[in-house]
């Protein structure tokens, strides 16, 4: 327990700094284009510029500051989408029969058979590059394994003692849906899921930012072109692309660990 | 609830005529329930004797409109009375059951629950509701037991404040004979023993201010002491008669306790239908299966 306790303190430290920075990195005025210096190109690490400066002059820290807009919002919207119709589809295809179940289960498996990563490659190519498009698709694409989980969730309550206690005791059925089913049992469930769709958006993100021209489009940081950036620098100049990269890592570590622990702990509380 | 003995009315309350009940098992069709029939008055304690398998908890489950499985009731007719209105609850049967000669039934399940439930919704808990066996897996374990009587309580009586509710849940759990009440509001289903999950599920039913409580075996699996006590407190509960009961059990001591009437089923059929006091004072002809009972439990001749 004691190791849990820090693990879980720690990795919400992480979330709660990346949220502070993402809901206040929007305010900092920052305009990439006029931030190019040759003056200062690849200058290290120093009391003016904290982080350093990259090939063209730009400091790093207010980039990867600015950094966090690229996925905190996108990855929000993908998480709430996810988990919102997810959960709503899921308890469709669970409490009705019929035509109506199983045109919920079809329209899930069909989505499920797209390749993730390769069919938001694919809708990028076809429209245009925005992050917000991105996080659409990667929410979508993670609707069908959240609504199974949930569905056999609602089937396998479905024939408890208890709900059909509350159904004898005239509950409502959208109250023994929402409240009773998705809200007290399936929390944990809907917790893990949101924060790893969240980790998924900054993962395509960087992934993609690295291939040049499918992510976020330079001169606009995000974390993803930084790194990427690495392909035209000296070898021993690393202070451009080490922070993003840390970034990018304790971020997705710390989000994860944080959903997993944060879902136990609220197993934990009621049983 | 008024002290006063309610105006019985000459219409039961609730009436089963000709149930049928019928499920598919990997040995074919089988009939579970067979043209039973039986009413239950206003402040009325029916008891339904009979052994594992007998058809009393399906029957009853009918009445609820909450028997699972296929294809269900096939054939009968329920009638409950709410007021002065009749509801048939079987209503519409006949035109999702398809009869085929030679051959089981056939049901559409699917457009059958959802006459059901549209139907019933109206009237679950208010005019009829239950208490199963196994009262620990009757509770919503995620959720206190006080927060469970609250929300019956919300249902029966809308307007009352928060405070006024969460007040009224602990009278509930005070009624049926909680110790500490104050503590068990609290509490979860796991932190509670059997006995008392079986009140507090008791509570949750009465909360809700039914006409007609099905209690379906609610001390199988408790304590000899704790059944005892149990048994105790329905007598207590319906003592007043302002509600009725349907009192399910293998028990006949339990049954003959409570009831009113008794009626004792076996593979699906009514044997024999007497007053409890005939049964215990060994009136009349019994048939040989109720003699039994009788003798096993050193009751009777």
């Amino acid at each position: 327990m004691g190791a849990n306790r820090v693990a879980f303190w720690a990795s919400g430290f992480i979330v709660a700094v990346v949220c502070l920075l993402g809901v206040a990195a929007p305010f900092i005025d920052y305009d990439p284009a006029s931030a190019v210096d040759y003056d200062q190109q690849l200058v290290k690490p120093s009391m003016a510029h904290i982080f350093g400066t990259d090939g063209q002059g730009r400091d790093v820290a207010i980039r990867v500051l600015k950094g966090i807009e690229a996925f905190f919002l996108p990855g929000l919207l993908a998480s709430f989408i996810a988990v919102l119709l997810g959960a709503l589809l899921g308890a469709v295809a669970g409490y009705s029969q019929g035509p109506l179940r199983a045109g919920v289960i079809g329209l899930l498996r069909l989505l499920d058979t797209l390749p993730r990563l390769v069919f938001i490659i694919l809708v990028v190519t076809i429209f245009d590059p925005s992050i917000t498009l991105i996080a659409v698709v990667a929410a979508v694409l993670f609707i069908p394994p959240i609504a199974t989980v949930i569905r056999r969730k609602v089937e396998a309550l479905g024939s408890e003692d208890y709900i059909l206690a509350h159904i004898a005791h005239g509950f409502r059925p959208s109250r023994i849906l929402l409240y009773h089913i998705l809200w007290l049992q399936c929390r944990p469930i809907l917790i893990r899921q949101a924060t790893f769709v969240f980790a998924y958006v900054l993962f395509v993100e960087t992934g993609l930012s690295y291939l040049d021209g499918y992510g976020v489009q330079e001169p606009t940081p995000s974390w993803g072109n930084m790194v990427a950036q690495t392909r035209k620098l000296p070898s021993d100049v690393f202070w451009p692309w080490i922070v993003p990269a840390i970034a990018i890592v304790v971020t997705i570590a710390g989000i994860l660990s944080f959903g997993n622990l944060l879902a136990r702990r609220d197993e934990e509380a009621n049983r | 609830m008024s002290a006063s003995v309610p105006q019985k009315s000459a219409v039961p309350l609730l009436a089963i005529e000709d149930l049928v009940i019928e499920f598919d098992t990997n040995k074919g069709r089988r009939r579970v329930v067979d043209g039973i029939s039986f009413h239950v008055h206003e402040g009325e304690v029916l008891g339904i004797l009979g052994e594992s398998g007998s058809g009393k908890t399906v029957s009853t489950l009918a009445a609820l409109g909450l028997v699972g499985g296929t294809p269900g009731v096939v054939g009968g007719s329920v009638r409950l009375r709410d007021g002065d209105t009749v509801h048939q609850l079987l209503e519409g049967l006949d035109k999702v059951v398809r009869k085929r000669e030679g051959r089981p039934a056939r049901k559409n399940m699917r457009r059958w629950r959802r006459l059901v439930h549209t139907r019933m919704r109206p009237l679950w808990g208010r005019t009829m509701t239950a208490v199963f066996q196994n009262p620990r897996h009757s509770l919503d374990p995620l959720m206190t037991v006080g927060a469970q009587v609250e929300e019956s309580v919300k249902l029966a009586e809308p307007d009352l404040s928060k405070d006024a509710r969460r007040a009224r849940a602990i009278e509930w759990l005070d009624r049926v004979q909680m110790n500490g009440p104050e503590r068990v509001h609290g509490s979860f289903a796991h932190e509670l023993s059997g006995g008392m999950c079986q009140r507090a599920m008791i509570a949750v039913a009465l909360a809700r201010k039914p006409q007609l409580l099905v209690a379906d075996e609610p001390t199988t699996g408790l304590d000899t002491t704790v059944r005892a006590e149990i048994v105790g407190l329905f007598k207590d509960l319906l003592a007043d008669r302002s509600r009725s009961m349907l009192y399910i059990s293998h028990d006949i001591r339990e049954v003959l306790h409570l009831s009113d009437r008794v009626i004792i089923m076996r593979h699906g059929k009514i044997v024999e239908e007497a007053t409890a006091d005939e049964l215990r004072d060994g009136v009349g002809e019994r048939e040989p299966y109720t003699a039994s009972l009788l003798a096993a439990a050193e009751l009777g001749h």
